[in-house]
């Protein structure tokens, strides 16, 4: 899995590409905490090229999403689609995020 | 189950789970398992695997063992087993699906998922060790 954030004025959005696993998810909770320390409140995980995610993937998201809704703010999930996305649908999850098809669309809602 | 086992013992350690899963995805593509399941199967084993690698044997170690069978093509018989404390994964209680995001609790899912993904999911404990075996595609899955 690799991880490549880009600030932005609104939002960081973090291309996450590859498999996100139980060896790894917590590089991408971790990345997410630095930014939050740092003090972004808007992260936009853009997961187009997310091929796989296990339910250690799931925990590292919906940590972050919880820590960030608690700080007034949120993470948007962008380009679901392949067996993440269904894991998000299996899980009931996909509802209780904000999901966007596309960066574009998930800035112009901030 | 009279077809003939393979079968693979390591380490219970996260860090097994790579040759775990490239020993059952080379029976699962040699049994003809439709390719776009074998990510699902990936699936499956971690979620089944971790559990075993962060809880059977704490605080010590051991070995977790993986062996599948071909009982008919397009799908596998598999059998996870360790040698750790007593604990059926399937007599834990469902997840809370409902709720709002913060009220959503953070874990429990992994087996959730693997109910989902697999067939004849059972549970036993004989000679000292936990085995869970199922067959993979589950019926639920196209």
């Amino acid at each position: 899995m690799n991880i490549e954030p880009t600030e932005l004025e609104k939002a960081i959005v973090l291309k996450v590409v590859g498999r996100m696993d139980a060896e790894n998810a917590d590089e991408f909770q971790k990345a997410c905490d630095r930014w939050i320390a740092q003090g972004s409140r808007h992260l936009i995980a853009d997961l187009d090229g997310l091929q796989y995610v296990s339910s250690m993937g799931l925990r590292a998201f919906l940590a972050v999403a919880q820590k960030l809704q608690s700080l007034s703010g949120g993470l948007i999930l962008c380009g679901l689609h392949g067996l993440p996305r269904q894991v998000f649908e299996m899980t009931r999850l996909l509802s209780l995020f904000q999901v966007y098809d596309d960066v574009p669309k998930a800035l112009a809602t901030l | 189950m009279e077809a003939p086992f393979e079968r693979l013992v390591l380490p219970a350690r996260v860090d097994s789970l790579e040759a775990f899963r490239g020993f059952v995805r080379t029976g699962a593509e040699s049994a003809g398992v439709a390719a776009q399941a074998l990510d699902w199967l990936d699936l499956v084993l971690e979620e089944i695997l971790v559990n075993i690698a962060r809880y059977a044997y704490e605080p010590g170690t051991g070995n977790a063992e993986v062996r599948y069978a071909v009982p008919e093509p397009g799908r596998l018989f598999v059998e996870i087993s360790d040698e750790g404390h007593v604990f059926n994964p399937l007599a834990t209680d469902p997840p809370a699906l409902g709720g709002t995001l913060s009220e959503r609790p953070i874990g429990g899912l992994g087996v959730f998922l693997v109910k989902n993904l697999v067939g004849s999911l059972s549970y036993r404990r004989e000679q000292d060790r936990n085995t869970l075996s199922f067959t993979f595609p589950g019926p639920d899955m196209a």
